[in-house]
């Protein structure tokens, strides 16, 4: 298995853990995980092209309550590792583009998928649990910090076995498509980028509006003040 | 009697990051809970019988946000000193505490971390990713964890030192307000995001991209006023329907 690869199975388990076990510093965030894919990979347009636009789906996806929301943890190591995956060796600004539609899709039915996945890795944790807790009624304190163990290698064997799961699929079932039919990946990603970042953008912007009209008039000051400064440059 | 030092509280502090590994339907936190409160109690109770007699109990079911749990653990071990200490511990008041805490932390810290430092540390770090540069991750990282980890870090130590008034109104404004500026800023810059997609550089995209884009903000606001179905389903969609459009134009 060649470095690159193995480093983006890595990066899943890793993203698998940040995103709810461990620590939630926002390691498993689409940008960030698409950043370090970029290095790893070597194609910074690719990544962080398909990175923004899952980065911005994924932001007001929340992890409230009881909920399992979309796993953009998950979705964003797939997502953008099977774009850089598939644009390797294809230098035509057409064909890179072909592979971002094909990243972005991947992406979105692994954070789909990976809900499923993560909803039974919370089941297994009931069992984790209840075994536990009749362990510290025993007598037997070192319990919580077996249960704790455990519950961590599952949650990044099962971050590196869905991110390889979904990948080898992607990438196998993908590559003589991306090449075949690049034209029209190429026309279907200059379509679908724009309606994307702005179904994205727009999510967000009903988080931070909440129905107050002065914030939507701060939004659109902002934006024609930053229109004007970038068409016009700045005084 | 003993009493809780300074590096249990950087103990229980430093457990935190685990709070969730044993996230599950029935108890959601409650066995991270116990696991984070574990050197707290171990200073506390000398016999061994009623130390695990305390942890079994810890282990029921609790949920709040995970970042400002660590106020809520500081402010439980604060309780669980002075039960230890009482000659007739009231343990179901600490269990009450323990809920309305959660409770309470999980309204205002979904609002806080979820709903707003999140989308807001998203667009930041987008704005810089925009120009092919790694330092929006770097941006997204830092300008999330300033709070979170500051939360994580600190957070018990306030609980422990204010006890259950540790939401009382000088941290709750302190954190409205910061939510409320948040927010204002956060509207900006999805403006300034917005400006820098539609003329990267100076130079104005084409009038499909700008319409498409148009489009998608017109049906993300739509899509945000119901819950079903989900952005992600919508966002497929979307993604199907363009390249059956790509397919047979």
């Amino acid at each position: 298995m060649n470095l690159p690869l193995l480093l983006t199975l890595l990066l899943g388990g890793l993203a698998a853990l940040d995103a709810t076990p461990v620590a939630q510093t926002m390691l498993a965030q689409p940008l960030v995980t698409g950043t370090l894919l970029a290095a790893i990979w070597g194609d910074w347009r690719v990544a962080l092209e398909t990175a923004i636009v899952l980065q911005l789906l994924a932001a007001s996806t929340v992890p409230i309550g009881a909920r399992t929301p979309a796993d953009y943890a998950t979705g964003g190591v797939v997502g953008v590792g099977t774009a850089v995956a598939l644009a390797a060796g294809r230098p035509f600004s057409f064909t890179q583009d072909a592979c971002a539609m094909l990243g972005v899709m991947s992406g979105l039915i692994a954070a789909l998928l990976g809900s499923a996945v993560l909803r039974w890795q919370r089941r297994l944790n009931e069992g984790l649990a209840r075994w536990c807790e009749s362990r510290l009624r025993a007598g037997e304190p070192r319990a919580l910090g077996e249960a704790h163990r455990a519950a961590v290698v599952l949650a990044f064997a099962l971050g590196v076995g869905f991110s390889a799961a979904c990948l080898g699929v992607a990438i196998a079932g993908l590559d003589r498509f991306a090449g075949g039919e690049s034209l029209r990946l190429a026309r279907a990603w200059r379509l679908a980028q724009p309606l994307w970042l702005g179904f994205g953008l727009a999510q967000i912007l009903h988080l931070f509006v909440q129905r107050r009209l002065s914030r939507v008039a701060v939004f659109g000051a902002a934006l024609i003040a930053a229109w004007l400064v970038l068409v016009v440059g700045s005084p | 009697m003993a009493s809780v030092s300074r590096s249990d509280l950087r103990r229980v502090a430093a457990r935190t990051w685990l709070l969730q590994a044993t996230w599950n339907y029935e108890r959601q936190q409650g066995l991270g809970w116990a696991w984070c409160l574990a050197p707290v109690l171990e200073r506390l109770y000398a016999d061994p019988g009623r130390r695990q007699q305390r942890l079994a109990e810890h282990t029921a079911f609790f949920n709040t946000q995970p970042t400002l749990a660590s106020l809520a653990l500081g402010a439980v071990a604060n309780l669980e000193e002075q039960q230890a200490r009482a000659a007739e511990p009231a343990y179901d008041g600490v269990a009450r505490v323990k809920m309305v805490l959660g409770s309470a932390l999980a309204a205002l810290g979904d609002r806080l971390l979820w709903f707003t430092l999140r989308p807001f540390a998203a667009c930041l770090g987008v704005l810089f990713a925009l120009g092919g540069s790694w330092t929006g991750a770097l941006a997204l990282w830092v300008c999330y964890n300033a709070v979170h980890l500051t939360l994580r870090a600190r957070g018990v130590a306030w609980g422990y030192r204010l006890g259950p008034a540790v939401l009382g109104q000088g941290l709750r404004e302190r954190l409205e307000r910061l939510i409320s500026l948040l927010s204002e800023f956060g509207a900006a810059l999805v403006g300034v995001v917005v400006a820098a997609l539609l003329v990267p550089g100076g130079e104005p995209q084409s009038l499909t991209f700008q319409v498409t884009l148009a489009g998608g903000l017109a049906l993300g606001l739509v899509a945000a006023q119901h819950a079903r179905p989900s952005p992600t389903h919508l966002a497929l969609g979307a993604g199907g329907l363009c390249l059956v459009a790509a397919w047979f134009r």
